[in-house]
Order: structure tokens, then C-alpha cells, then sequence
């Protein structure tokens, strides 16, 4: 660690802090500004209203309107005494009219200090970090990076709980007349502060270990052009997967703790209600365990796939063709496949049927009878996932050395043997590779659903993705659907979480 | 134990490959035999048929007097150590030794005291926990061995067992499987492609080339009397030297000359081992230069050209008292040239 490195890493830590604490302040202030403590508000010319609140003082009344109604903000004026005021329009319930004023009282630098205060300790903790930091502690860079970035949460979240507490003191004190409600004033934005806070945070971490890493790399021009080279190719897709999969992620999360109604102009924030909406929905239930039902077809169609490819893997003559056959329907477009087995499966003049009708049995209605439709759509999941996991299945197959089964034939293993405990052990990963991406991919299946039975008969075939986008496009319900949206997102992460852990756990190949 | 005998064996692969070409080889019950020959000879293809895990175009594989040529590897009792040692990596070393046993529902007890048994043998108890990733390459070797020795099969087959191992623990394993020959009394057939293990291990050593066996016998006979060129030119190290010229009969003539005791007059090829090569003023000596001194310790190499343009190695005890480019003498130890015929390389003397 030289002293330049040290230097950086001082002013990187002084500059981050004091941006926490500015932006502090400054989200502070929009919350203050928003919510003021009765005592001090002041109306004008709210005529509608039954406001208990008092009028304006003589002395202040005349510039406060003037200013309201040529700017149509908020303004800040002095009393008498020179304190502060903010004077804002208020609109009628259209939102459309301004029909009077109120002016309220700031108390925002003493609610900004109670935000101010973790910043501070931020910076405080951040300067005895650094100034602490001896050659020895800083060659061991884990530690460094896990207590900067510790430290960055810990601060982040501190600020927050602070700001909502701030935010609560004020909000139960405002109660002011329906037409006062709509203060045409910037609504205190929460998420904003905590979106800021969390990219604060979150660069002071990278900032830190950045200086860090250019520390322990120093004199080691190789390996600094490579990291940067390494960042340089990762640079474009990072972003893309910044702006086209983690910033949406954030947005839905964000519109499901709102009331986010496309039409509302204002989008309150209402917490968890509407996961408890549907904790409380039957119908979110039954899409759920429609989906984990839907889901059994991937482990019923991975034996048939490696049935078929243990079949496919034998060196005869044709089994290339054999199969390109065998995979064709995973290149198949989903639409086209929904289509052809909806004829195939139709009542009437399906193929099934007609061949249920040749031999003599009942005529089966399979996308019309609630008993029967999942299963047809799960069988038609199956066709046409086959191929693809076959192929899978082969290339594990292809990738066991020829040599392990052929000393199990010596060792004297039957070809049942040979399987189980040579073949099926080997092919594990793959397995459950297949599994984990399978039941993944299985609670993403929209277009089947939505091509063949739009989720009936009776809710038969309601997966959850069909539910939400029939409550987000149908019932227009955004929030809700994004909260489900969320539920299904953590679903998935965890079963990829556990992917992870398995592959990871999976033993080298000698 | 038990003797292997192969008749005939001939292997044609699908594309007209000929990978053994009428090869008949016996190895006597408890012998250890080592299969030496250039690279794509034939010999893994050798051992894969007596495993059973290649089926013969003909021919005929006999194990402890039984014919087995069309029998499944399972039914033969063999045991085969590959070249990879193919061991299971999803096992631990414990249960890639319990491998065989499990698989031929031995009782757990037996199977218990006969793993511990051969991991004693081979001194890896300790590494019973691991998994083949976790093992050096001459720990993998000792687990493959295990896994052969705990079946106690009839026939032990090596395939390069010790081609992936570095000089000094190949110098190590081979004086082991030696002693483990020794130990277990069993039935080995070894092949290489390196003549120096097949010479120091083996009791017979059979030597191919293009999927015929060219001689077989004791390491020294084969040493001593090679039958063919081919066979003094690949047993030897440094390689016999060898000059071309003809036989008159009683003499051979070229580059170098000496004297024969031969039937017949024709174009023949002369060869002789480097310690049977004498520098100084021997009979019928001719003149050579010194291009390469190369002191081993106890003994030297020399290097030199002949006149004629032949080049020359020469072992000699001790220090060698020449120098590059000394001129020197250079002749045939009496009764040590070895003369084949030059039209098909065969011995004509
Ligand atoms: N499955 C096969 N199909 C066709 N040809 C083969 C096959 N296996 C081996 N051969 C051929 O048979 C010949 C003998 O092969 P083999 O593997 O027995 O040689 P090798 O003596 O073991 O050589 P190396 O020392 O390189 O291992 C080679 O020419 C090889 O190309
Ligand atoms: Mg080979």
C-alpha cells in the first residue's frame, strides 16, 4: 500500500461520505417539505375544504398567494420573524385547478441531522478503516473488501430506517382536509433514497476495492493490463444485463410495493399488502400447484430422454438421422407445436381420438376436461423437450471415457451394473443440470397455456406466468401481478441457488 | 494362476486395418511377459482381445486350458490395469478397490478384509477417503493396481501402465510390480513400447512390429541373438549400429569388415552392439572420426563417422581417452557381428 494508494483511498471514502450525507439532506428535505406538523399550517382560499387549520397571517398572506398562483410551486417565503416557510399550491380534487395555498412550517434540518448522523459515522468509521490500515492488514484483501462493503450496508441501511423513521413522525401529524391531500408538492421519495443510497453504497464498495485491487497489483503490469483487458470484453455485456435484466428486476420490485395503477397520477407506497393480497388469492394458490403438477413432466421426460439416448449412443447405421429426428420439435417454434397438438388432441377430429375411436374406446375431450388437460399439456411439454435433453443426455454419455465402462466389464459388471453404478453416477451433474434448468423452464411455460387452453378448462391448466400476465393485461392489476412477479423471481432463484450448490458440489473428473 | 495361450489371432478392424496379424503367444502359468513393439503394432489390441473386450476376425484365446475367444470379459477372469487406470472418479479409493468385489456380490465381510488386504499390499490405506481427483498419478496407479489384486483373477494384463508416470517413480513402480509378481505368483502379460521395461521386468519378452510377434524369449537371448534386423535394431539402448555392405561368404564387406562364417554370398547388413565395436588397432580396423564424447561415469559413449559417411557409437569403460574429431580406428570384437540379409532384414548368420 503506497501512500498515493492510501491517498485515494482516503479521498475516495471523504467523497463518498460526503455525497451520503448531501443526498441525505436532500431527500430530507423533500420529505419535510411534504409533511408538516398541524400547528403550522396555513391555508388561503381553500374554500372547499373543512380545514381546521388557520389562515394565513396578515403579514405573510399577500406574497405567499402572489407567489403560489404565478409559479404554481412551492416557494420559500419568511415570516416576520424571518423563519422559514414553504408555501404550496393546492389543487383541486381533478388536480387540475389550484384553489388555494398552504404554507408550512421546515423542521427539515432537524430531522436532517438524525439522517446526517449515520453519515457521519460512516465517515468517521470509513477515516479509522484507513487510517488503521498497515501494510499487513491491507495485503489481505478479502477482509478489506467484506469491511468496506459491510460497512457501506451497514450505513445504507441505517440512513433508510432513519429516513422512514423521520418520514413516520411527520406523516400521522398531517391530517388535513381531502382537498389539502393533494399537495402539489414533490411526494417524499423513499425508493429514490434508498435506490441513490444503495448506488452510493454500492460504489464506495468498488471504489474502495478498486484501489485496493490497483494496490495489490501494483508493480505488476501484466496483471493490471489483463484485469482491465478482462473488464474491457465483460464491460458490454454487464451493461446489458445492467440495463435489461437488473434495472426491470429493481422496477418490478419497485412497482410491487406501490399501488400502481397505469392511470392514478399518484402511486402511493403500501408495502406488502399486495403479497398479502395474494397469499390470500385461492386462485394463486391452485396456479402454483398447477405449476409444481406441470412440473413433473421434466423428470418424467428426462427417462424417456435418456432412455432414448442410451438407445441413440449405440454406433449403428442411420442413428445420426435418428437423431436430428429426435430433436427436431426443440427447434420447432412453441406456437407451431401448440397448434399441431391442439389438432391432434382435438375431440373431434384428433388424431388420438381417432385412434381411441379405432379400437373401440370413448372419445377422451383432452383440452376440454379439467381432469385431462394438464396431462395433455405436460405430454405435449414432454414431445417437445425430448430431443433437447437426449442430446444432453448424449453428450454426457460421449464424455464418459470409454475406458471406466470397459474396466467395469472386466471388473465384472452386468450391463444393468454398468449403468447404475458407473453410467448413472457419472451422468449426475448432467442430471441434474437438466432437473433444476427443466422445473426452471417448466415455471416460465406461457405459450402452451396461452395457445391451447388460456389456463381452463376451470382453472385446470392456470400456471403461475399465465396468471400473471392475465392479472397484469386482463385485470390491469400491474402491482399485483408484479408482486407475484417477485414471488415467482425468488422461487426460481432459489431452486438456481441450490443448482449452484449442487454442480458446485459435484466432484472433478479424473 | 493360469497359463494364456493365443493361436492365430488375427484382428481385422471395420476399414480393412489390420491390427494383429496371426499372433501366437503363450504365457506360462505364474510367467510374466512383456509385449514390446513401436507404437500401433498391435499390442493394446493384443491385450483387448484376451480381455475380451475385442472379438477376433480368428484365432483363438485359451485361459488355464478354457476357450474363452467368444466369452464375455466378465466370465474370463482377468484383470486390467489401462494405461489412464480408468479408475471411477465418482468413488472413493476404498470403493474403487471394492469395485470388482461388489459387483460379483462377495459378502461385506470378505470384501472388507480383502480391500484392506490389497491396499496393504500396495501401502494406500491411507488414501482410502479420497476421490481419484485428490491422487498423484503413481497413488491413481497403485489404486488401479489394487483394484486388479483384489479380485485375485487368473490373468493380469498392464496396458503401459507406466507410461504416465515421471522417470523416477517408474523406476520405483517397476521394481514394485516385480515384487509383487513375485508375491502373488500370478500370470502377467506387460505391454510397452519402451524395450528398457520390457527387459528389466519381464521373464520372456515377445517383440512385435505390425501386428506380428517378430521373436519371442529371455530378455538376454533376444539381446544376445536378435532373429531379425528388426528386433537387434529395436532391443539395445544405445541401438546396435548397423552398416550396409555384402557377405562374400566368409567375410562381410563395407565400411566396416569382418569375418564371417556365412553359407551364402549376397547383400547383407552388418550389426553390432556398441560394447562389441573396438577402437584402437584391432584386425581388419577401419578408420573413423570422433564426433561426440558422451561420459556416462562408468561408462562413455563415443560417437564417430566413418569414412564412408556411416555413423558409429561406441561404449567403452570408464573415461574415454578420445577427443572431437581424433581420429581413431575402429573394429569388430571377434565373433560379435551379427550379419543379416538385406533383401528381408532375416539372420544370415
Ligand atoms: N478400433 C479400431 N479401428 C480401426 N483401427 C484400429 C482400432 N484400434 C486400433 N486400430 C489400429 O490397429 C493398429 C494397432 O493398434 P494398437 O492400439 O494395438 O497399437 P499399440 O501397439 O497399442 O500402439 P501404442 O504403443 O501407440 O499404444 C493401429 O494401426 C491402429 O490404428
Ligand atoms: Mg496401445
Amino acid at each position: 500500500m503506497t501512500r498515493v494508494h492510501r491517498r485515494v483511498a482516503m479521498a475516495t471514502a471523504v467523497l463518498w461520505a460526503v455525497a451520503t450525507i448531501a443526498l441525505s439532506w436532500r431527500v430530507l428535505k423533500g420529505i419535510d417539505e411534504a409533511a408538516r406538523s398541524r400547528e403550522a399550517l396555513y391555508r388561503a382560499h381553500a374554500s372547499q375544504g373543512h380545514a381546521p387549520s388557520p389562515a394565513f397571517p396578515p403579514s405573510i398572506e399577500a406574497s405567499a398567494l402572489a407567489s403560489v398562483q404565478q409559479e404554481e410551486r412551492p416557494l420559500i417565503v419568511h415570516d416576520p420573524d424571518g423563519v422559514e416557510l414553504v408555501t404550496a399550491p393546492v389543487k383541486d380534487a381533478d388536480d387540475w385547478e389550484i384553489i388555494g395555498a398552504v404554507a408550512l412550517y421546515g423542521r427539515w434540518r432537524e430531522c436532517a441531522l438524525r439522517v446526517a448522523a449515520p453519515a457521519i459515522a460512516v465517515l468517521v468509521v470509513a477515516l479509522v478503516l484507513l487510517g488503521s490500515a498497515s501494510a499487513a492488514r491491507w495485503s489481505r484483501p478479502g477482509i478489506t473488501a467484506l469491511g468496506g462493503v459491510v460497512a457501506a450496508g451497514a450505513a445504507a441501511a441505517l440512513t433508510l430506517s432513519q429516513l422512514q423513521a423521520a418520514a413516520a413522525a411527520l406523516a400521522p401529524r398531517l391530517v388535513v382536509p381531502p382537498t389539502l391531500a393533494r399537495l402539489a408538492l414533490p411526494s417524499p421519495s423513499l425508493a429514490f433514497a434508498a435506490l441513490a443510497l444503495v448506488l452510493l453504497a454500492a460504489a464506495g464498495a468498488l471504489a474502495v476495492s478498486a484501489v485496493h485491487w490497483h494496490a495489490e497489483a501494483a508493480g505488476r503490469p501484466a496483471r493490471v493490463r489483463e484485469t482491465l483487458a478482462a473488464w474491457g470484453f465483460i464491460a458490454p455485456s454487464l451493461a446489458h444485463l445492467l440495463v435489461f435484466t437488473i434495472a426491470p428486476v429493481g422496477f418490478l420490485v419497485w412497482i410491487s410495493v406501490h399501488d400502481w395503477d397505469l392511470l392514478a397520477s399518484d402511486r402511493p407506497f403500501v408495502g406488502l399488502a399486495h403479497f398479502r393480497e395474494i397469499g390470500a388469492d385461492p386462485s394463486f394458490w391452485r396456479a402454483l400447484r398447477n405449476g409444481l403438477v406441470y412440473a413433473l413432466y421434466v423428470p418424467a421426460t428426462m427417462v424417456a430422454a435418456l432412455a432414448a439416448a442410451l438407445v441413440l449412443d449405440q454406433p449403428l447405421r442411420g442413428i445420426k438421422v435418428l437423431r436430428v429426428v429426435v430433436f427436431l420439435p426443440y427447434v420447432a417454434s412453441t406456437v407451431a407445436i401448440a397448434l399441431v397438438w391442439q389438432w391432434l388432441l382435438h375431440r373431434d377430429f384428433g388424431l388420438l381420438n381417432a385412434a381411441l375411436a379405432a379400437v373401440h374406446l370413448p372419445r377422451v375431450d383432452w383440452l376440454g376436461n379439467p381432469a385431462t388437460a394438464l396431462p395433455a399439456l405436460m405430454l405435449v411439454s414432454a414431445w417437445g423437450q425430448l430431443g433437447y435433453m437426449m442430446v444432453v443426455y448424449l453428450a454426457g454419455l460421449q464424455a464418459i471415457p470409454a475406458s471406466l465402462l470397459e474396466a467395469a466389464r472386466l471388473d465384472g459388471a452386468d450391463a444393468w451394473q454398468r449403468f447404475r453404478l458407473v453410467v448413472w453416477p457419472m451422468l449426475r451433474p448432467v442430471s441434474t443440470y437438466l432437473l433444476l434448468t427443466g422445473i426452471i423452464w417448466s415455471f416460465h411455460g406461457f405459450t402452451l397455456v396461452y395457445v391451447m387452453t388460456e389456463g381452463g378448462p376451470a382453472h385446470a391448466t392456470d400456471v403461475l406466468v399465465y396468471r400473471i400476465y392475465q392479472t397484469a393485461w386482463e385485470f390491469r392489476r400491474f402491482d399485483v401481478a408484479a408482486a407475484m412477479s417477485v414471488v415467482l423471481c425468488a422461487l426460481l432463484l432459489a431452486l438456481t441457488a441450490l443448482q449452484w450448490r449442487v454442480v458446485k458440489g459435484e466432484p472433478a473428473d479424473a | 494362476m493360469a497359463a494364456l495361450g493365443v493361436t492365430h489371432l488375427v484382428k481385422r478392424f471395420a476399414g480393412g486395418v489390420v491390427g494383429v496379424d496371426d499372433v501366437t503367444l503363450t504365457v506360462g502359468e505364474g510367467a510374466f511377459t512383456a509385449l514390446v513393439g513401436p507404437s500401433g503394432c498391435g499390442k493394446t489390441t493384443i491385450l483387448r482381445l484376451v480381455a475380451g473386450l475385442e472379438e477376433p476376425t480368428s484365432g483363438e484365446v485359451r485361459i488355464g486350458g478354457r476357450d474363452v475367444t467368444w466369452l464375455p470379459p466378465r466370465d474370463r477372469d482377468v484383470a486390467m490395469v489401462f494405461q489412464n487406470y480408468a479408475l471411477y472418479p465418482h468413488l472413493t479409493v476404498r470403493d474403487n478397490i471394492a469395485f470388482p468385489l461388489r459387483v460379483r456380490r462377495t459378502a461385506p465381510a470378505e470384501i472388507v478384509r480383502r480391500v484392506r488386504q490389497a491396499a496393504e499390499l500396495l501401502e494406500i490405506d491411507a488414501l482410502f477417503e479420497r476421490k481419484p481427483a485428490q491422487l498423484s498419478g503413481g497413488q491413481r496407479q497403485r489404486v488401479a493396481l489394487a483394484r486388479a489384486i483384489v479380485r485375485e483373477p487368473a490373468l493380469f494384463l498392464f496396458d503401459e501402465p507406466l507410461s504416465n508416470l515421471d522417470a523416477q517413480v517408474r523406476a520405483q513402480t517397476r521394481a514394485e510390480l516385480v515384487a509383487l509378481h513375485r508375491r502373488l505368483g500370478a500370470t502377467m502379460l506387460y505391454v510397452t513400447h519402451d524395450q528398457v521395461e520390457a527387459m528389466t521386468m519381464a521373464q520372456t519378452v515377445a517383440v512385435m512390429a505390425s501386428g506380428r510377434v517378430l521373436q519371442e524369449g529371455a530378455p538376454m537371448s533376444l539381446y544376445r541373438d536378435p532373429a531379425s534386423l528388426a528386433v537387434a535394431k529395436f532391443i539395445g539402448s544405445p541401438s546396435i549400429n548397423t552398416v550396409a555392405g555384402r557377405s562374400t561368404g566368409a567375410r562381410f564387406e563395407g565400411a566396416l569388415s569382418c569375418v564371417l562364417h556365412a553359407a551364402e554370398a549376397s547383400g547383407a547388413v552388418l550389426a553390432v552392439r556398441p560394447e562389441h565395436l573396438v577402437l584402437g588397432a584391432a584386425a581388419d580396423a577401419s578408420p573413423a572420426t570422433v564426433t561426440l564424447v558422451e561420459p556416462l561415469g562408468p561408462e562413455s559413449l563415443v560417437r564417430m563417422r566413418l569414412a564412408s559417411g556411416e555413423e558409429l557409437v561406441a561404449r567403452c569403460a570408464g573415461e574415454a581417452p578420445w577427443h572431437i574429431g581424433d581420429h581413431v580406428r575402429v573394429g569388430v570384437a571377434e565373433g560379435r557381428g551379427l550379419c543379416y540379409r538385406a533383401s528381408d532384414g532375416s539372420r544370415l548368420l
